[in-house]
């Protein structure tokens, strides 16, 4: 069982997306159960590359190819994690604020949130603080995820944590915040928890904070 | 005193100059605002009004299908989202300056990329606005500016086709097809320069845009760079070469990693050094200033501070350093926006050129 799970984890890590789904059917059919495909096979392999990626080892292409690599894993089991009553580890809502169109560094962390075992809430680029609000009370997340690639628009990830404050959910929920122009001085003014550098770090704070929740 | 044109070239062949040169890019919104209070002529160019040594034009087209008019698919009271001619689908803020959304691209794949192709094989010269070229040119002429042809290279040609997440997960999966989309845009453009420079003549150096990095971080490894960017990037600068032409090569975001391979494809100077993506102008002046000349890294936010003491220290703490050589052309690490007052950007380029006096 764990040559096949391993044979998944490498495959993922290449970008071999039709392997992967080839390998978990053969797993499957094997009896390997769906948690262990997802934890030990797809979730351990986007971790190798989230490290690699922290490492400068490998760059956007090979985690692009990763990723969805891991998504079409993730489809396949799908009905099968449900089946076993399996579980994300927390949930995210994620976009872009409000005046921003930059949707590339945003949608890399989606793809390393997802890697973590995250289920993520995507609401796109141009995010108003109402609609980060909105989605909250509907998604009820344990982590909003802000970006920004402009100077012009980071204080809108001030007015977002405004909006949570004025609408009382604020202790309710762990707000990060990153971007080109984003500093950790900037988390502080702006009153947002978690700063980081890059996606693959967002990832693993934004797993640390659900589980110390 | 020497001229815009005698100090860039000698900055770009390290040859001793009287000063530092000086040159800037400005966000669109930032004329309005500078010219709003007659500071700024109406009529007068930014590069006449504050003395920049260097001028550009921007005369090629390189959308794919040049017959496609472009349409509107979707719009709202904020943003339009239309289709262009390279296929792309592109969500722009009607009131607010920035970069498109990228929401969906026609051209995914090498079989997606084969049906444009066609469109990109032969030099039409309706890609080449002559008369842009021929006035910008002209206007540097006149006022001893160093004038450079600029437009984009090979990596900033394919993303607007394919969309940055499909031209980089094909660099992976597919590279074949990458290398094909690069050597084409890149055979395109030389062939377009032959056109327009036997036509109208040269300009003094070359100016490529490459956005290749973004924080802390280029788009690929430096390898990949080599094995799929950089023989596009020599063949275009190869060409400015055999015209005894200088280039320069813009790139935003951290692209150190890729500075040697850069440097070995034949730059004479690298520009913006964006000091909020990693960058760092002493670092790579000690590191590369030998090898190249070197444009930008005086981080912009100081700039927006609109305090001197900020702006001052950041020069202080830099222009000493980067002048020994003769190899540097003061600007900011990124383009000056409206919200950096004209004072302030006066006082960048006062403070500037005094410290950067030889």
């Amino acid at each position: 069982m764990s040559e096949l799970i391993n044979q998944i984890s490498e495959a993922l890590q290449s970008g071999k997306a039709k392997a992967v789904t080839e390998l978990i059917e053969q797993a499957l059919s094997e009896n390997v159960s769906s948690k262990d495909i997802l934890e030990k096979g797809l979730l351990a392999g986007m971790d190798i590359v989230a490290d690699k990626f922290q490492k400068n080892e490998v760059y956007v292409p090979e985690v692009l190819i990763a990723a969805r690599a891991m998504n079409a894993g993730t489809t396949l089991l799908k009905p099968h994690l449900a089946e076993a009553g399996a579980k994300p580890i927390g949930k995210a809502i994620i976009g872009t604020v409000k005046g921003d169109l930059h949707d590339i560094g945003k949608n890399l962390v989606r793809m390393m949130f997802e890697g973590k075992g995250i289920e993520v809430v995507d609401l796109g680029v141009d995010v108003s603080p109402e609609k980060f609000v909105e989605a909250y009370e509907t998604e009820k997340p344990d982590v909003v995820a802000l970006s920004a690639l402009l100077t012009t628009t980071m204080g809108e990830m001030k007015n977002t944590v405004e909006a949570f404050t004025a609408a009382g959910i604020r202790d309710s929920v762990t707000i990060m915040i990153g971007g080109a122009p984003v500093t950790d001085s900037f988390r502080n003014s702006a009153g947002a928890d978690i700063y980081t550098a890059d996606a693959a770090s967002a990832a693993e704070a934004a797993k640390q904070a659900i589980l110390n929740k | 005193m020497m001229t815009g044109i005698e100090r860039i070239s000698n900055i770009l062949n390290k040859k001793p100059v009287d000063r530092l040169g000086v040159y800037e890019h400005f966000w669109d919104g930032t004329y309005p605002e500078y010219r709003k209070d007659g500071k700024v002529g109406a009529d007068e160019s930014f590069e006449d009004h504050f003395g920049f040594d260097m001028q550009e034009g921007w005369p090629f087209n390189l959308t794919a299908d040049l017959d496609f008019t472009v349409k509107i698919v979707a719009e709202t009271d904020e943003t339009v989202t239309t289709l262009d001619g390279n296929g792309a689908y592109l969500r722009r803020h009607k009131k607010r300056e920035t970069t498109p959304e990228h929401v969906d691209f026609t051209v995914k794949t090498r079989r997606d990329w084969e049906e444009y192709k066609p469109f990109l094989v032969k030099p039409d010269e309706r890609r080449i606005n002559f008369e842009r070229y021929r006035q910008s040119k002209e206007a540097a002429r006149k006022a001893n500016r160093f004038f450079t042809w600029s437009g984009v290279n090979v990596f900033e040609c394919m993303h607007p086709i394919a969309g940055h997440e499909h031209m980089l997960a094909g660099m992976a999966l597919d590279p074949g097809w990458i290398l094909d989309m690069a050597e084409t845009y890149a055979n395109l453009t030389v062939a377009l320069m032959e056109i327009l420079f036997a036509r109208e003549g040269k300009p003094d150096g070359l100016w490529f845009c490459e956005d290749m990095g973004f924080k802390e971080r280029p788009f690929m490894s430096p390898a990949m760079y080599g094995e799929l960017i950089f023989p596009s990037h020599k063949k275009t600068i190869d060409f400015a070469r055999s015209l005894k032409l200088p280039v320069i090569m813009h790139s935003c975001g951290y692209v150190e990693p890729l500075l040697p391979k850069m440097i070995e494809a034949g730059i004479n100077g690298y520009q913006t050094i964006e000091i909020k993506a990693g960058m760092d102008l002493l670092r790579i002046h000690k590191n590369y200033g030998d090898k190249i000349a070197l444009l930008g890294g005086i981080d912009v936010r100081c700039l927006y501070s609109n305090d001197r003491d900020i702006i001052g220290a950041e020069l202080k703490s830099k222009i000493p350093v980067v002048k020994d050589g003769f190899g540097y052309i003061l600007s900011s690490d990124h383009s000056i926006p409206p919200t950096v007052r004209y004072d302030s950007f006066r006082y960048f380029l006062e403070k500037g050129l005094e410290l950067g006096k030889y």
